[in-house]
């Protein structure tokens, strides 16, 4: 066995507890989380089945955990988990899976098998069996503190540009200010007007807000690509950040995973609560429409639906603001199928858009959300995730569908009432 | 009277006809064509220059022009690369550029601020800092076309 | 050994050999499972209504929206046959006799000819989850063979006690024994397969719940 291998068995050791024991012995092979599964639905291929791309990890489960397994390890019926076998699973477990849980939400013995693999990445990552292309993402954390390879200038250079577009001054490492503002690495480099569209929306609400320049950066492929030690490495950034500001709230960008991470696994990184509240910019807004210092003019005449970001509503639990808020700018609103909780996946969370193998996959994956727009036949697609926003894109392209995707928050923002003074505004 | 920043830069925008924004806009673009390689965005570029196009010759421009930009995207956990980056912000300048008729309003400042964003990218990439003269570049070619 | 010794054996010995390996099988694997225990959840729980442990407990027992429709044969069949299990296993008359004089427990039975009426479609159900299991693409590639072999241990004391009520097939005596003997390897082989999840499910269907409340959304 090589060392990384053992290393990488080691860490699935420690990874199985109660919980996944619990699963793998309720499991009794009833296919039904393939069927929820968008990359099992567009390809036909059974290999795709959720629970299959677990094996690994059950395996090291029973050898390991269970009385009948180890006698079985011991007499050598059961061969131990080899380098080959990961090698095989690499396709399975990091480019047809995003994580996205909607398998979690459907296996009748109440499996959650998002769970799992989230824990299973943990040891493939450290046998050396993650795709090339979130490896890249983790030593770029490492060595420079981003994932996508994003420095501070980066963000000041479309600070003032963003300054430039909208005519509002964005603040940096002001203290106490009540919100500290993060961005995706995606809104840094590829949409700059959500940072407008917040700045425009911050003035109206006359809150007081920032972007740090030791934490402005959300995304964590830690996360993705199951390497824990670096997802606190990004988290723990922020935790500073946000403590040395003295904020009262973080606010998560338009981005699924960063969320998830921050909020619902960040503190477990870092092994303490947070001395500050963690809110998606989705929930920011709910809260200053139900206060009334969201006040939007005009409505969209076209027909738009919304992609609710799995990590964001399934695996996050923000599901209503983002209907309340697009109808506060939309009259022709239309669900989608599945729609909220139940939503189908992009097809390129979970790192999965960063896996150039996953390319091809990915694209047939995309025919279910293709066919969900093809029931609704709306003119727009919003969206609340900078990935899935891109993702669907290219997916829209591919299958030469003319949908404009947009980002909800640049969507209220365009539609805010105008000042009745002040500086003046673009549209 | 010559610019001097955004807010007369933008009303002597929109005090522009839609054809008259779409020809500037070709200008805006054309000063940063040299970021962007890709042929589509240059043949798109053209479209939005010529006085006369009809709405299907736009469409195809506008068509050829959004998969350039989709394709240029950085992909979320790839690293960033800068100078590739400005050619996808030169490829959204173009996509303004063709706009149809019913976005003409704002066609001339998305097409500058998206290009300015490409030489944003391309300074961010060659580590020259956070400044560039785009925008004064802009407010030249504006006093001019409004003088010509 | 004639067949009221092999029957005499199955009653007594046999029984008090596969109960008690079922239990302490039970009992060990339940700790073997459960006391790996789990880290404690450090975020702030965000509390909606119906988002627990408690409700997806009772809640995963129906199909969710849009999957009926997706795996007709594994929720009918599975409805069928788990249902007809429960009724034939705890409301046949003999059978909570049996419970009585274990454990001093008892309830009314229904009519042996309704029993009769629900082993049959239980069976058919079966039979018809297995022919699903061969056909569907995803079940045949998920199954080896201890799908089959608990399926067959499930099966086998369904259709002995059939038979031997009946009286077909086999002399009574023979076949109440054998059917016996299929229970007791059914009960034996229970807490070491995926026969288990008759415990386990519980406690899978908890944790998923508790793990999702903790995040507002009810699953």
């Amino acid at each position: 066995m090589s060392a990384s291998l053992e290393k990488g068995v080691n860490v699935l050791k420690e990874m199985i507890d109660a919980p996944i024991a619990s699963f793998f012995n309720s499991c009794v092979h009833c296919g039904i989380c393939a069927e929820a599964c968008l990359f099992y639905t567009e390809t036909g291929d059974p290999k795709y089945t959720p629970i299959h791309k677990l094996k690994p990890l059950r395996k090291v489960y029973e050898q390991e955990y269970t009385l009948v397994g180890r006698a079985a390890k011991a007499l050598g019926l059961s061969k131990p988990l080899t380098d080959a076998e990961l090698d095989e699973w690499q396709e399975l477990v990091y480019n047809s899976c995003t994580m996205c849980g909607r398998c979690s939400l459907v296996c009748p013995v109440g499996n959650d098998l998002a769970y799992m693999i989230r824990k299973l990445r943990e040891g493939m990552a450290v046998a050396g069996h993650a795709p090339e292309g979130v490896i890249g993402a983790t030593k770029r954390t490492v060595e420079i503190g981003s994932p996508m390879g994003v420095r501070l200038p980066a963000v000041q250079a479309q600070m003032r540009h963003v300054q430039e577009d909208v005519g509002i001054e964005i603040p940096l490492d002001q203290e106490g200010a009540e919100y500290m503002l993060l961005l995706s690495s995606m809104e840094i480099i590829n949409f700059p007007e959500y940072l407008g569209a917040v700045a425009r929306i911050m003035q109206q609400a006359g809150k007081s807000w920032t972007l740090c320049s030791t934490a402005f950066e959300a995304t964590n492929s830690g996360i993705q690509i199951g390497v824990s030690d670096l997802a606190k490495v990004i988290v723990s950034r922020i935790v500073e950040g946000a403590e040395r500001l003295n904020v009262k709230t973080v606010i998560s960008p338009e981005c699924g995973h960063a969320y998830m991470a921050l909020r619902w696994e960040g503190p477990n990184l870092i092994g303490r609560p947070y001395n500050f509240d963690v809110k998606h910019i989705l929930e920011v807004l709910e809260e200053f429409r139900v206060q009334g210092l969201l006040k939007t003019e005009g409505f969209e005449t076209e027909r738009v639906t919304f992609h609710d970001p799995c990590q964001i509503v399934r695996r996050g639990g923000v599901i209503e603001p983002q209907r309340n808020l697009l109808k506060m700018v939309a009259k022709d609103f239309v669900e989608m199928s599945d729609p909220g909780k139940y939503n189908w996946c992009c097809g390129g969370g979970g790192g999965v858009s960063a896996n150039e193998n996953a390319e091809q996959l990915r694209l047939t994956a995309f025919k279910r959300k293709k066919a969900q727009l093809d029931e609704v036949q709306v003119d727009t697609l919003v969206t609340a995730c900078a990935n899935c926003r891109i993702v669907m894109e290219e997916g829209l392209e591919h299958y030469q569908m003319n949908i404009p995707v947009v980002g909800l928050t640049e969507t209220i923002a365009k539609h805010l009432a105008k000042p009745t003074g002040g500086t003046p505004q673009s549209d | 009277m010559a610019i001097k920043d955004d807010t007369e830069f933008q009303t002597a925008l929109s005090g522009l006809t839609p054809q008259q924004q779409r020809q500037l806009a070709a200008r805006f673009v054309d000063s940063v064509i040299n970021l962007c390689p890709d042929p589509r965005v240059k043949a798109a570029v053209n479209v939005a220059r010529q006085g006369d196009v009809s709405d299907a010759e736009l469409a195809m421009a506008r068509q050829n022009a959004k998969s350039a930009s989709v394709e240029s995207y950085t992909q979320c956990g790839k690293e960033a690369d800068w100078k590739s980056q400005a050619g996808h912000f030169v490829a959204l300048a173009a996509l303004a550029c063709v706009a149809s008729n019913e976005h003409a309003d704002t066609l001339a400042w998305d097409a500058a601020m998206n290009a300015r964003m490409a030489c944003t990218c391309e300074t961010i990439a060659e580590g020259k800092g956070t400044r560039n003269r785009e925008a004064e570049t802009q407010y030249r070619m504006l006093d001019e076309f409004l003088e010509s | 050994m004639n067949e009221m010794q092999f029957l005499t054996w199955v009653r007594g010995p046999g029984l008090d050999i596969a109960l008690g390996i079922f239990v302490l099988g039970v009992i060990w694997r339940l700790l073997e499972i459960y006391t790996l225990g789990r880290k404690k959840d450090l975020s702030v729980p965000r509390h909606t209504s119906g988002a627990s442990g408690w409700h997806t407990i009772v809640r995963r027992s129906w199909a969710p929206p849009g999957m009926f429709k997706r795996s007709p044969v594994s929720y009918v069949g599975g409805y069928v046959f788990h249902v007809g299990l429960a009724i034939v296993v705890f409301l046949f008359a003999p059978h909570i006799a049996l419970i009585d004089s274990l454990i001093g427990l008892s309830w009314p039975g229904v009519p042996s000819q309704v029993i009769d009426a629900v082993a049959v479609v239980t069976m058919a159900a079966m039979v018809i989850v297995l022919v699903d299991r061969i056909n569907n693409p995803v079940k045949r590639f998920l199954s080896g063979f201890e799908d089959y072999f608990t399926w067959t241990l499930t099966f086998l004391p369904l259709l002995t006690g059939y038979l031997a009520v009946k009286h077909l097939l086999l002399p009574y005596t023979t076949m109440l024994a054998l059917h016996i003997l299929s229970v007791e390897l059914l009960l034996i082989v229970l807490p070491f397969s995926k026969l288990f999840h008759a415990f386990t499910t519980f406690g899978s269907r908890w944790y998923n719940g508790r793990m999702s409340g903790q995040r507002g959304v009810s699953v």
